[in-house]
């Protein structure tokens, strides 16, 4: 088992395209980091208008643990791409490119074989959330300093002191792993309906836009189905930032995100066990 | 003594008192156009004598979206066989292949490999089994060495590296095999995939149309490759071509298949015995004849009988006999076609 | 006859002009101790109680300059204080310059018997339109003002006095204010919904505005030391 991780990882990592994700997480957060450095007081002053009419504030606010959350709060839109990249290849781009049908001619089970994948693109994604960590908090902490965080929610106004902070982007990077292993093992559902990768990665992408926008509408048919979307529950890291951390709320979403992941990992598992391999 | 007469290709007699079952090698023909009809005949593999086939197909039918690529084919490979699949491109030898490995799963009918049913075992039964189906794909980005290390890891069996460079030796890679496969000619993927099918040992290999894309030199070196495989290594083969000649050079027992069916399938010196003919009798359409000619001497020379259409094979001088032999039973022959050779009826059904 | 009409209406109209001139009296001389109060420094600990926001008790240096500036400041950290307008200190709710003042009566708070002032500015150029002040006039400290500015609706202070009272120096400021609403679009937050620790916005009625309030805690002084103008000057604008 560990030396078909091992083998599965060593596919994924020698393959340029895998690299392509951190390359635009990278990029991404130079960018933002740029762009936050540049104009970043005014950007942040614009929602905090109605606060900074009555109260003046003052201090480091454009610190790197709030560039850090809105790098994150921007870029988890777009993980789920990067992840579909590679989950969303696991077994379709391995049909697309003939070999799947050389896999399962050798002595391996299917079942096996779907775990090993969704494993290996876990790993992947736990590497990409690591990586986002690097790029998105430390770097930022290193070019903007640190400081107390204020998070701006849409009715909330918070502030976080700076030693009250790491321990909260420690949980959150969890917390994101775990929702983006959901994403991982979605677009392996998705792989493997499919013989060729680009279906898989944007049919992904777009169940997550569709399904976000719809936790987002608040309109009552809408909100009556919000708690089933697992894209409600994606956000879930952001419960960590808030001053009392809803665990129960977040304890909730993380098994909503563990079912929907084992959910969409069984259907795999059923169907590729009994899918005719015709690529 | 009682003989139980399969299409499958196969009797199994069975010794009152003895309790010993008997496989005798047969050269079947038929199911394809009329119903099938056994002849017995006797089979020089000693080896194939009470141990079970390598690979037994039973009454295997496998449609995709209601078209049907298989239908009821049954057919038996016994170790040490060369077997050569022959059939135009869809006639439904890739398929076929695929059931027997478990990448596809068949609608109904089973398939046994060494006597246990795949969808058993299938993991325990592939360790013996390797394969290159249709084109020989690989990880292009990936050198030769790492996707030989790759698919030699997929078996459960811990395999030396000497092994590794052993069997490049054997398909003559050794020397390129630090080149990415995206460098390689068609030829040397062709000969990598069968690396990789060769790696663990494999008691059977299933090869599929191996020589397509190779250019003639390639096409005979792989030719060798088979015969060399089987003579010197002991491998069951198991190769499909849709080029008859390709099948004669290599293959001891062949199988004909057409839009899924089994046309003929025995002994390949059988089947392309140049002293034999292949003759189209047209009747007027009789149960009775037909009847009649299953319990006559000539029922080992009936290749289909059906719907007032009577195939057989055999010698040109015979040709009379059986004319007279039907007129005499009462048929109305309506024309006769005799064609030179097997091969001239595998072109003829490829006309079709 | 007229004389004595005279002398009618001065007698009665005499104790309102010599409360009117007590309340005034009063009211200057509270302010000129304030005023003593040129400059301090202060440990200071600010919690603020506004229903939409979260935010931790934050510890602090404050710094004020007579007679308008005002400035906290946290090591490495973000300090947040109430505008200037609606300040938190006496010397910039205390008019200055020409006012009205009144006896509004007296009152109780705290087993304090205090005097209430009406104070009103005769220009708006600070934009306050009245202040109330109770005061103890044995002590001479105000201990709870009403300001009612133009533009910012009410503020309240309620001081509490200990070891600094001879500079008219509170210990503890309360102070209760109009705070503005607060929302932004969920689209742009994408907010995680599920989180219970949100405080739901009670929908004031009719009003955009809800009360809020701040306390400051003062844990030392130093008085008069001569603080610069550039300690004010906005670094990170």
């Amino acid at each position: 088992m560990i030396r078909l991780l091992l083998i599965e990882l060593y596919k994924i990592f020698r393959r340029p395209r895998t690299y392509i994700s951190f390359g635009v997480v990278t990029a991404t957060s130079l960018i933002f980091q740029l762009a936050m450095k540049a104009g970043g007081r005014e950007f942040f002053e614009f929602g905090m208008q109605d606060i900074s009419e009555q109260f003046n504030i003052q201090g480091n606010i454009i610190n790197g643990y709030l560039v850090a959350y809105l790098i994150l709060q921007s870029l988890l839109i777009q993980i789920p791409l990067l992840v579909a990249l590679v989950a969303g290849d696991a077994l379709a781009g391995e049909a697309n490119g003939g070999t799947l049908r050389l896999i399962l001619t050798r002595p391996v089970s299917r079942t096996r074989l779907v775990m090993i994948k969704f494993m290996a693109s876990s790993i992947y994604t736990i590497m990409l959330i690591v990586w986002l960590a690097v790029m998105a908090l430390f770097l930022s902490l290193l070019v903007f300093g640190d400081g107390d965080m204020i998070n701006l929610k849409s009715e909330t106004f918070i502030l976080l002191l700076k030693h009250d902070v790491m321990w909260r982007y420690a949980c959150a990077f969890g917390f994101a792993c775990l929702a983006m292993t959901t994403i991982a093992s979605l677009s392996m559902l998705l792989s493997a309906f499919a013989d060729n990768s680009i279906g898989p990665i944007i049919a992904t992408m777009g169940i997550v836009v569709v399904f976000t926008i719809l936790s987002n509408l608040e309109l009552p048919l809408f909100t009556a189905i919000n708690p089933y979307l697992f894209t409600s529950h994606m956000v879930g890291w952001k419960g960590f930032f808030d001053a009392d951390v809803p665990y129960r709320a977040i304890g909730k979403s993380a098994m909503v995100l563990f079912l929907y992941t084992s959910g969409f990992l069984a259907a795999t598992i059923l169907y590729f066990n009994k899918k005719d391999i015709t690529s | 003594m009682q003989i139980n007469n399969q299409c499958a290709g196969e009797a199994v007699m069975n010794v009152h008192g003895s309790g010993v079952n008997i496989l005798l090698k047969t050269a079947s023909v038929g199911g394809g156009i009329g119903y099938p009809l056994t002849f017995v005949t006797p089979y020089s593999y000693s080896n194939s004598l009470l141990l079970p086939p390598i690979v037994e197909i039973q009454n295997v039918t496998k449609s995709f979206k209601k078209v049907p690529r298989v239908s009821d084919l049954s057919f038996t490979i016994d170790k040490g066989d060369v077997y050569g699949f022959l059939g135009q491109n869809g006639a439904g030898k890739s398929t076929t292949m695929r059931m027997i490995l478990g990448l596809i799963f068949p609608d109904a009918g089973k398939v046994l490999i060494n006597g246990t049913e795949l969808t058993n075992s299938r993991r325990h039964l592939l360790r013996h089994i390797g394969a290159v189906i249709e084109r020989p794909d690989m990880y292009g980005y990936l050198s030769g060495w790492d996707n030989l290390k790759i698919f030699a890891a997929l078996t459960d069996a811990t395999i030396k590296e000497k092994r590794l460079y052993d069997v490049l030796e054997q398909v003559g890679l050794r020397g390129r095999e630090r080149d990415k496969v995206k460098t390689y000619s068609q030829g040397m993927k062709q000969r990598l995939g069968i690396a990789i099918a060769l790696v663990h040992e494999p008691d059977l290999l299933i090869l599929d149309e191996p020589t397509n894309g190779l250019d003639p030199q390639g096409i005979a070196g792989m030719r060798q490759l088979i015969q060399s495989l089987s003579r010197d290594h002991g491998k069951t083969v198991l190769v499909s071509s849709h080029m008859l000649h390709e099948i004669e050079q290599v293959a001891t027992r062949m199988l004909i298949l057409h839009r899924g069916k089994k046309i003929a399938e025995g002994p390949v010196q059988e089947l392309l015995n140049p002293e034999e003919m292949m003759v189209r009798i047209g009747i007027v359409p009789d149960d009775v004849i037909t009847r009649k000619l299953t319990e006559s001497q000539w029922q080992k020379h009936v290749v289909t009988a059906a719907d007032g259409q009577l195939t057989f094979r055999l010698n040109r001088e015979m040709i009379p006999e059986l004319n007279r032999w039907l007129v005499n039973n009462g048929a109305g022959v309506t024309d006769i076609d005799s064609r030179h050779s097997l091969e001239d009826y595998f072109i003829s059904l490829t006309n079709d | 006859m007229i004389r004595v009409l005279a002398f009618v209406f001065t007698l009665f109209l005499l104790p309102f002009t010599t409360m009117a001139s007590d309340a005034q009296g009063l009211y200057l001389t509270l302010r000129s101790k304030v005023l003593t109060v040129k400059d301090y420094t202060a440990d200071v600990r600010v919690l603020i109680d506004v229903s939409y926001m979260q935010i931790p008790t934050l510890e602090g240096m404050l710094y004020y300059k007579a007679p308008d500036k005002v400035k906290m400041v946290r090591k490495d950290g973000i300090s947040m204080l109430p505008r200037k307008n609606i300040s938190l200190t006496l010397g910039s709710l205390i008019p200055s310059g020409g006012v009205t003042v009144l006896d509004a009566g007296t009152a109780t708070i705290k087993g304090h018997n205090l005097r209430i002032l009406k104070v009103i500015p005769d220009d708006d150029k600070t934009g306050i339109v009245l202040t109330r002040i109770w005061v103890d006039e044995g002590e001479l400290l105000a201990y709870r003002t009403e300001t009612t500015t133009r533009d910012e609706g009410t503020v309240v202070l309620d001081l509490e006095y200990g070891s600094y009272a001879r500079y008219a120096l509170p210990d503890k400021v309360s102070i209760t204010m109009d705070v503005k609403e607060y929302k932004l679009p969920k689209g742009a937050t994408m907010d995680y919904s599920e989180a219970p620790g949100t405080p739901k916005k009670p929908v004031a009625a009719g009003g955009k505005n809800e009360k809020g309030r701040i306390d400051i805690t003062y844990l030392s002084y130093k008085v008069n030391k001569g603080l610069s103008d550039s300690i004010f000057a906005d670094k990170d604008k």
